[in-house]
């Protein structure tokens, strides 16, 4: 079947760019499956290296144009720019797709240099404001940082020689144990990555991250809250006690358990970006979602058959009661199991929720009543206003804080408590947005060529639409991370062993003498969100012009 | 004007039946069992007495007392095979077993059997008396009957409660041992094969596909939420649950006291400060704004630009606590007080609201929390009254007014302010809600005895009614916010309430 598709793709145009398409897809699906998944058999591999291939036919059968050349630079760079990308975004999965997106950026025509776009005029003019330039390349700089934080601050140095072995312990997982054996004596010693001090070890040769602390490493020498300019002690592997090397010194000061500042501070970088991004992403996809209906089809537009109607609302009754109240227990074990297992139970109800939903619809075609079948439009419009406005009329700290306490304490629960409660910004603007856009040529002329109420949105209207989405979206991520550090400030809803910034704030909270426990944390919030508001700013100004006053 | 009003009032209902219902929704799925919470928090603990008569006599009480005997909702929405009167079942656990039981087998009458077989099992379990049963035997060892008794005991709790194959298996297993084996519990054995009966009727008389029909049940007004929104509705005044439209929210947890005597003054000190503060923004940020906006694009202006961008992007919980290691610290400034909102040495409770030495005595307490709550609101407001009044000066009629002779003072104050003002207005709506939320991180950092403090240590506490109280109280008290914003904005622009 699918080299029946790859024949149908190929045509003599484009029969080369596909050839080389393929081959470079194959290489890569080879190296990655052997790589990444370590499957060995060959029947896995050849199902991967199949499925890749098929992709990249499809989306090199896109290129239009034949003059230009695709297949020199562009698509390398393209390729390896996408693997970085997915690579930081989310390590193991990430490098499959990354390369394939950007493939496919790739493969798009490009357009002439001296065409005006609006990406470009706004890139221009968010170019020009040098603050939120310089804003944007810290946001880089902080995302580079949560990647690479455990090669950043880590107690497990990168390299290290013992007693004749060699070991790369920061590049491997924390819990692996290494027996050494001594070579004179015979003794064997247990090293446990995790645990182990390499400071006080005998070692013939190390190499250490440039902070040689994690997070949860505690530092008994120095546990009592120790100032970062004050004295730091360490006792070397002969067992004295003397001042700390330059190199163990708590740059920014110890908690008063013993655990590195700085080292917390680099790795709680990782749980604010990730608060922001995920939090604003299921609220986005809300937000767009109900926004754009709503803009579109307003209280009058949305018009469907009496019987349809009544159907759909029957369709969802049903829907819910098969998918969650019939799923209930289906649900709960999923999650008490694993939570991808309670994923994929709840995606499958979803599921079947859309299906028994689409079945009702269809079911109402073969209903020919006259009373039933005329058309009565459903007020969407008010419906999301609605909803908006009375989720904006609870304040939102206080509903997540009451929502949290009655919860188990995990980052997901706050993460997808933020992103449900934040979607109304993002739907008030997608929604002006489409007022505004509906009455424009091209969507009139997209309707009046019968293209379907979902085309036009999601492929015509949407894209152009999304702008202003974007500003409220990097606002959002600043009051996500707002909302998660001020969570951890007070103790609820994140775990005790997830160090983010708000949580070292309390513990200096705790101890006012402690100043560097306040200021440190405080100035990295601050400059996080002051980067997220800099740059919905910036692009705000880029974005609509008008509004620059 | 009057028709806006209650134009406005009505719109406020359904968001008033929202926030209940999530309230309601929070508070009954909040861990736990109330009436055990309850008994917890009246002092009535103890393994032991978890079982005896006259602990369950009061159990029942109180559960009657709370209306916890009651259906949830005016209707509910199950499947066929599920018995419309479950909720009567006391025991949380035991109730969410039976829901449980009947999702799998989908026979009521089965499960019924099978749960009052093991109740009787577990009430003779219980009447056993090892006294009078080693006296009559002395080849007992009294020790080990007594360890085998709670055995049993333990095992029928397990099977009561817990609907997981494996242990069910391993719970029957142990009963078998335990009580055939054993030759002096001899009441037992004939009950327990009745339960094992009964268990083995389930999986015969199976009939699962009866969960998949849907059906909806209605109780009427007789339900929980009902109650504990309008209380007993018929009798007005003798009754002692008022529902939470007068004002009764039910007993914290933690002492068994009315959350209502301990929430109305906490809810005075913050609303006090919240609006205080929020007066206090608006103060500072006309003058700026207008300031700013005259001065359009001057070295001043981006100054103070950047300035309060800064101010908005602070969070407030580092500000509050930074200010307290700089001004409330014996090592640095001690300045003003640490922590409070009065000396209780000094503090004069007779004073009134506005005496001279009151405010004295307690200004310097409400300093560096009325810095935190203000600036970042005053930021805010700031820079809409600046946008707003940059786009009111390049309308038309400022330039007439301008050209007519007017002086410039009489141009911004007289005919620019009065419409800058609109946008600044309609933001009190976002702004208040903000400040009552942004109350609790504030109120916990000073250690101020509001509604913010309270609400904290209730989730510390486990205090589920009480956090739901502050939860319904404040979402009210925002939608009177809303209320003042909505008539503000139709004083100072007459057209909205023509509309």
């Amino acid at each position: 079947m699918i080299i029946k598709f790859i024949n149908t793709q190929i045509n003599k145009e484009n029969k080369t760019d596909i050839i080389k398409a393929s081959i470079l897809t194959l290489i890569y699906a080879l190296f990655f499956s052997t790589i990444y998944i370590g499957e060995t058999s060959i029947f896995y591999i050849s199902m991967f290296c199949i499925l890749s291939v098929s992709l990249s036919v499809l989306i090199a059968s896109n290129i239009k144009s034949k003059k230009e050349v695709y297949f020199r630079f562009s698509l390398i760079k393209k390729l390896i720019v996408g693997f970085i990308l997915g690579w930081i975004m989310w390590p193991g999965f990430g490098e499959l797709v990354g390369p394939i997106i950007g493939f496919y950026v790739s493969s798009k025509k490009r357009t002439d240099k001296n065409n005006f776009s609006f990406q470009k005029y706004a890139w221009n003019q968010f170019k020009k404001n040098k603050i939120a330039l310089f804003s944007l390349y810290l946001l880089v700089t902080l995302i580079l940082i949560a990647r690479f934080a455990p090669l950043i601050a880590n107690n497990q140095p990168l390299y290290a020689v013992y007693k004749g072995v060699t070991m790369y312990p920061a590049f491997e997982d924390k819990k692996t144990t290494v027996e050494i054996k001594d070579p004179k004596t015979g003794e064997i010693e247990k090293l446990q990555f995790d645990i182990t001090d390499w400071r006080k070890l005998n070692l013939e040769s190390i190499i250490y991250t440039p902070i040689p602390y994690s997070p949860s490493f505690l530092d008994k020498e120095n546990n009592d809250y120790v100032s970062p300019n004050g004295k730091q002690e360490f006792t070397n592997h002969k067992g004295e006690l003397i001042d700390s090397p330059t190199i163990f010194r708590h740059h920014l000061g110890t908690d008063g358990k013993g655990a590195d500042l700085l080292s917390g501070l680099i790795h709680g970088t990782r749980i604010a970006l990730k608060v922001g991004l995920i939090s604003m992403g299921i609220a986005s996809f809300i937000g767009i979602i109900l926004g754009s209906f709503a803009g579109f089809f307003g209280d009058r537009d949305l018009k469907m058959r009496r019987v349809k109607y009544y159907m759909t609302l029957m369709g969802l009754f049903f829907g819910f009661f098969y998918g969650f109240g019939q799923r209930k227990y289906a649900i709960s074990d999923g999650f008490s199991q694993s939570t991808s297992e309670g994923m994929i139970e709840f995606s499958i109800s979803i599921l079947i929720i859309l299906g028994i939903t689409y079945i009702f619809r269809l079911s109402s075609r073969l209903i020919t009543n006259k009373w039933l079948s005329t058309e009565i439009s459903v007020p969407i419009d008010s419906m999301v206003s609605r909803g908006i406005e009375i989720l904006n009329s609870i304040p939102r700290l206080i509903l997540i804080i009451t929502v949290t306490a009655i919860m188990d304490r995990s980052l997901t629960i706050i993460m997808v408590i933020i992103g449900i409660t934040g979607w109304t910004g993002i739907a008030r603007f997608t929604r002006a947005e489409f007022l505004r856009i509906k009455s424009l040529e091209y969507v009139q002329a997209s309707k009046s060529l019968g293209f379907s109420s979902f085309r036009t949105i999601f492929k015509h209207a949407l894209p152009n639409a999304l702008a202003p989405v974007f500003v409220s979206i990097a606002f959002g991520i600043a009051s996500a991370i707002l909302i998660e550090s001020g969570l951890s400030f007070l103790g609820i809803g994140v775990p005790d062993d997830v160090v983010t910034w708000g949580a070292l704030l309390n513990l200096g909270r705790g101890n006012i003498e402690a100043w560097w426990l306040i200021i440190f944390p405080g100035i990295a919030i601050f400059i996080t969100i002051t980067i997220y508001n800099m740059i919905a700013e910036a692009s705000r100004d880029a974005l609509d012009p008008k509004l620059k006053s | 004007m009057l028709k806006y009003t209650l134009k406005r009032l009505l719109a406020f209902i359904p968001m008033i039946i929202v926030i209940s219902l999530i309230a309601f929704i929070i508070s009954i799925n909040a861990p736990g069992d109330p009436v055990e919470s309850l008994t917890k928090a009246a002092g009535n603990e103890g393994g032991a007495e978890k079982q005896s008569g006259t602990a369950k006599k009061d159990k029942q009480k109180l559960r009657k007392k709370w209306g916890l005997d009651l259906p949830l909702f005016y209707f509910s929405v199950s499947d066929m095979a599920s018995c419309d009167t479950l909720y009567k079942v006391q025991d949380r656990d035991q109730r969410q077993n039976l829901e449980s039981l009947i999702h799998e087998f989908g026979n009521w009458v089965a499960v019924d059997n099978y749960y009052k077989s093991l109740l009787n099992l577990q009430k003779e379990q219980q009447n056993i008396n090892i006294e009078s049963m080693c006296e009559q035997d002395t080849t007992l060892d009294k020790n080990k009957v007594n360890e085998d008794l709670n055995q049993i005991g333990f095992n029928i709790v397990g099977l009561l409660e817990e609907n997981k194959k494996e242990l069910v298996d391993d719970k029957f297993k142990n009963l078998d041992k335990l009580i055939s084996s054993d030759t002096y519990f001899p009441s037992l054995v004939s009950l327990h094969n009745n339960v094992k009966f009964n268990h083995k009727l389930l999986f015969i008389k199976e009939t699962n596909w009866k969960t998949y029909i849907p059906s909806i049940n209605w109780y009427g007004i007789n339900s929980q939420y009902h109650w504990w929104v309008f209380g007993d509705f018929f009798h007005w005044e003798e009754t002692e649950r008022k529902g939470i439209i007068r004002g009764d929210f039910g007993v914290s947890y933690k002492d068994s006291q009315p959350i209502k005597n301990k929430i109305w003054n906490k809810v005075g000190i913050s609303f006090t400060l919240s609006l205080l503060s929020i007066l206090i923004a608006y103060l500072i940020s006309i003058p700026i704004g207008i300031y700013s906006a005259y001065k359009k694009n001057s070295k001043t202006d981006k100054g103070i630009s950047i300035v309060l961008f800064m101010l908005y992007s602070l969070p407030s919980f580092f500000v509050g606590t930074v200010l307290l290691l700089f001004f409330a610290n014996p090592d640095t400034l001690l300045w003003f007080p640490e922590s409070g909102i009065k000396d209780p040495l000094n503090y004069n409770p007779d004073w009134s609201i506005f005496n001279w030495e009151r405010i004295q005595h307690q200004l310097p307490y409400l300093v560096l929390p009325l810095i935190t709550y203000t600036y970042g609101s005053f930021a805010f407001l700031s820079r809409i009254m600046r946008v707003g009044m940059i786009e009111v000066v390049s309308q038309d009629y400022i330039r007439t007014a301008r050209a007519k002779g007017l002086s410039e003072k009489k141009v911004i104050l007289k005919h620019a302010l009065r419409n800058s003002l609109l946008p600044i207005i309609t933001v009190f709506a976002a702004i208040f809600p903000m400040s009552v939320g942004g109350s609790i991180i504030i109120e916990v950092i000073f250690s101020i005895p509001g509604m913010g403090t309270e609400m904290f240590n209730a989730i510390l506490n486990y205090d589920y009614p009480m956090i739901t109280a502050f939860f319904t109280l404040i979402g009210f008290l925002t939608m009177i916010g809303y209320l003042v914003a909505d008539l503000l904005y139709a004083v100072v622009d007459p057209r909205i309430s023509f509309k």
